[in-house]
């Protein structure tokens, strides 16, 4: 008999529906369709289809995991709204995870996470030996440079896991201790320019 | 109906993030148990608008803040609700698909039915709950986001007779408020202004009158207020607040005057329905301008109609209406289900040909 708590995560920050349940250690069920659009109306159908495939019902679970990027903004936000309601709806933690964590989880000793931004950029992130994270950031894909240590995803190494696998599992060690509710990352401000024309000067 | 029927509503399809509680009783009353609405005025005042991304980010961040804090003042339980309604369009993108997803995750949650309502439909419906006006009813909609006139023919039946071509007049008062540097929100700071001022100092144009129907234009009034303010500004190298008062003033009459003709036309098509309860409604934040309203009202006495205007609360955008709209739905059509999708353009009159947006995508609203 599988132990420990079980968790729906889901991530929709890429050009994809990806969603997973887990028990403890154990991945139930896992899954991730691969699409530009369309996430919004898939994603809680494929929840509900993968509850069923684990055996468990939203009753069942002790939290639920988002990936909150960065990515796609929109994306970001259909993860992070659906989570939120869930988790109010079912009275149960809603644990906001990067897809920086999500893509070194399962992996000892330093590396660099990176995840494809728009316009030849990339976000990046580096993790010490002690797993200790520097500031999330978001460069040129021109200035990167070579790296001492393993660079994992988009332009590097595999992770050792599927995104909504490592997200479920994580939020499974987190969830007890979050108490912030999940809120996007985004790393880019949004595009916004002031008012073009600057207000007339009022004489007396 | 012979059981109540509670309902959770959730809006954000511009810059108010909304949830309210409505309960219809056995005798079809209906109560607004609780009506949350939290503004972003202060997110978007240095952009001199709404700017949908920041808008949207902010949705995301409070829609469920707002939904508790209603079921808080409604001192109700998520499990006595019986429904979850939600804004699916139409509006900006960003927003609707934050309220739709948490609207979503909800029903899933408490296992309750799903209803999409249409934003117009909330605007439309309004005065049937707040003073159980009978079908059919003219409705004048007049927002930051929206114009035009809808005949109300029953709770999914509306026929559009004319509505902007090209902005809402709310867009235009935002924007002449930027021009004459007058604060934001600009309906209340413009309608200030033209209080000590001259409306017929500036001889600005009346869009559209020259043209047969209901549709209206607002766009040309905008680019006529620019103008008179670069003259002003090239003459005497700036604006004398009876600038401000007199170009504010100008403007106000004008769009009070388009709106007077085309609500007198609009008037004369409703009447030929011969509705056996004759009422001229309004929605929106532009509704709240006294100038306009006080034109409305008397175009209504004139032709011995009605005259509802709902309190402002219920006028801008909230989330009671769309909760209402799904009680007025509930009886006759099955809850939309998971893939319920977040639309941005959706009209409510789908026969009418499209006025804005009228590309591949299809009409905007």
């Amino acid at each position: 008999m599988t132990q420990g708590p079980v968790i729906l995560a889901f991530d929709t920050s890429a050009a994809q529906c990806a969603v997973a349940v887990t028990q403890g250690e154990a991945v139930l069920a896992a899954a991730t369709d691969d699409m530009a659009r369309g996430q919004a109306e898939r994603l809680l159908i494929l929840c509900e289809g993968l509850l069923a495939e684990a055996g468990k019902s939203l009753q069942d679970l002790d939290a639920i995991g988002v990936g909150i990027g960065p990515g796609n903004f929109t994306g970001i936000r259909i993860s992070v709204s659906a989570a939120r309601g869930l988790a109010l709806g079912l009275d149960i933690p809603a644990v906001g995870i990067s897809r920086f964590d999500a893509l070194r989880h399962g992996m000892d000793g330093a590396c660099i996470c990176a995840i494809n931004a728009p316009r030849d950029q990339v976000y990046l992130q580096s993790f010490d030996e002690t797993g200790a994270a520097s500031p999330p950031e978001i460069t040129d894909l021109s200035s990167l440079g070579a790296y001492d240590v393993p660079l994992i995803g988009s332009i590097g190494a595999d992770p050792a896991y599927p995104t909504a696998v490592a997200l479920a599992l994580l939020a499974g060690q987190r969830y007890r201790t979050t108490t912030a509710r999940p809120a996007p990352l985004y790393l880019r401000p949004a595009d916004a320019a002031p008012a073009r024309n600057a207000p007339p000067l009022i004489l007396s | 109906m012979s059981r109540t029927q509670t309902v959770l509503a959730l809006e954000s399809s511009c810059d108010d993030t909304a949830a309210a509680v409505l309960r219809r009783q056995a005798d079809g009353s209906t109560d607004i148990l609780a009506s949350i609405v939290r503004g972003q005025d202060s997110l978007h005042a240095a952009f001199g608008g709404v700017v949908p991304e920041i808008a949207a980010r902010a949705h995301a961040e409070v829609i469920d803040l707002c939904v508790e804090q209603a079921l808080e003042q409604a001192a109700t339980p998520l499990g006595e609700i019986d429904a979850i309604a939600v804004t699916a369009g139409p509006g900006l993108i960003g927003g609707v698909v934050s309220g739709v997803m948490c609207a979503k995750g909800l029903a899933m949650a408490i296992g309750k039915p799903l209803y999409g309502i249409n934003h117009l439909a909330g605007h439309a419906l309004t005065p049937r709950l707040t003073d159980d006006v009978s079908y059919p009813y003219l409705m004048l909609l007049v927002s930051g986001g929206h114009c035009q006139f809808l005949l109300v023919l029953g709770p999914d039946s509306f026929k559009r007779l004319g509505g902007t071509i090209d902005d809402a007049p709310g867009e235009a008062f935002d924007k002449v408020a930027r021009l004459l540097a007058l604060p934001q929100p600009s309906g209340p700071s413009v309608e200030r202004a033209a209080q000590a001022g001259d409306p017929a100092r500036f001889g600005l144009p009346r869009p559209l009158l020259d043209r047969p129907g209901c549709d209206l234009s607002f766009s040309g009034l905008k680019t006529a207020v620019l103008r008179a303010r670069e003259a002003l500004i090239a003459a005497q190298g700036g604006l004398y607040p009876q600038d401000q008062a007199d170009l504010s003033a100008g403007f106000q009459a004008a769009v009070a005057d388009v709106l007077a003709e085309k609500t007198r036309r609009a008037m004369t098509l409703y009447l030929e329905v011969s509705p056996a309860r004759p009422a001229l409604c309004v929605a929106g934040g532009v509704a709240a301008n006294m100038t306009i309203r006080s034109v409305l009202e008397t175009i209504a006495a004139e032709y011995d109609t009605a005259f509802v205007a709902p309190p402002l609360a219920l006028c801008t955008d909230n989330a009671a209406m769309i909760g209402f709209a799904a009680l007025e739905r509930m009886a006759r059509y099955p809850p939309d289900d998971m893939t319920l999708s977040a639309r941005p353009r959706w009209p409510l009159d789908t026969t009418s040909p499209a006025l804005t947006g009228s590309g591949k995508k299809g009409a905007k609203s």
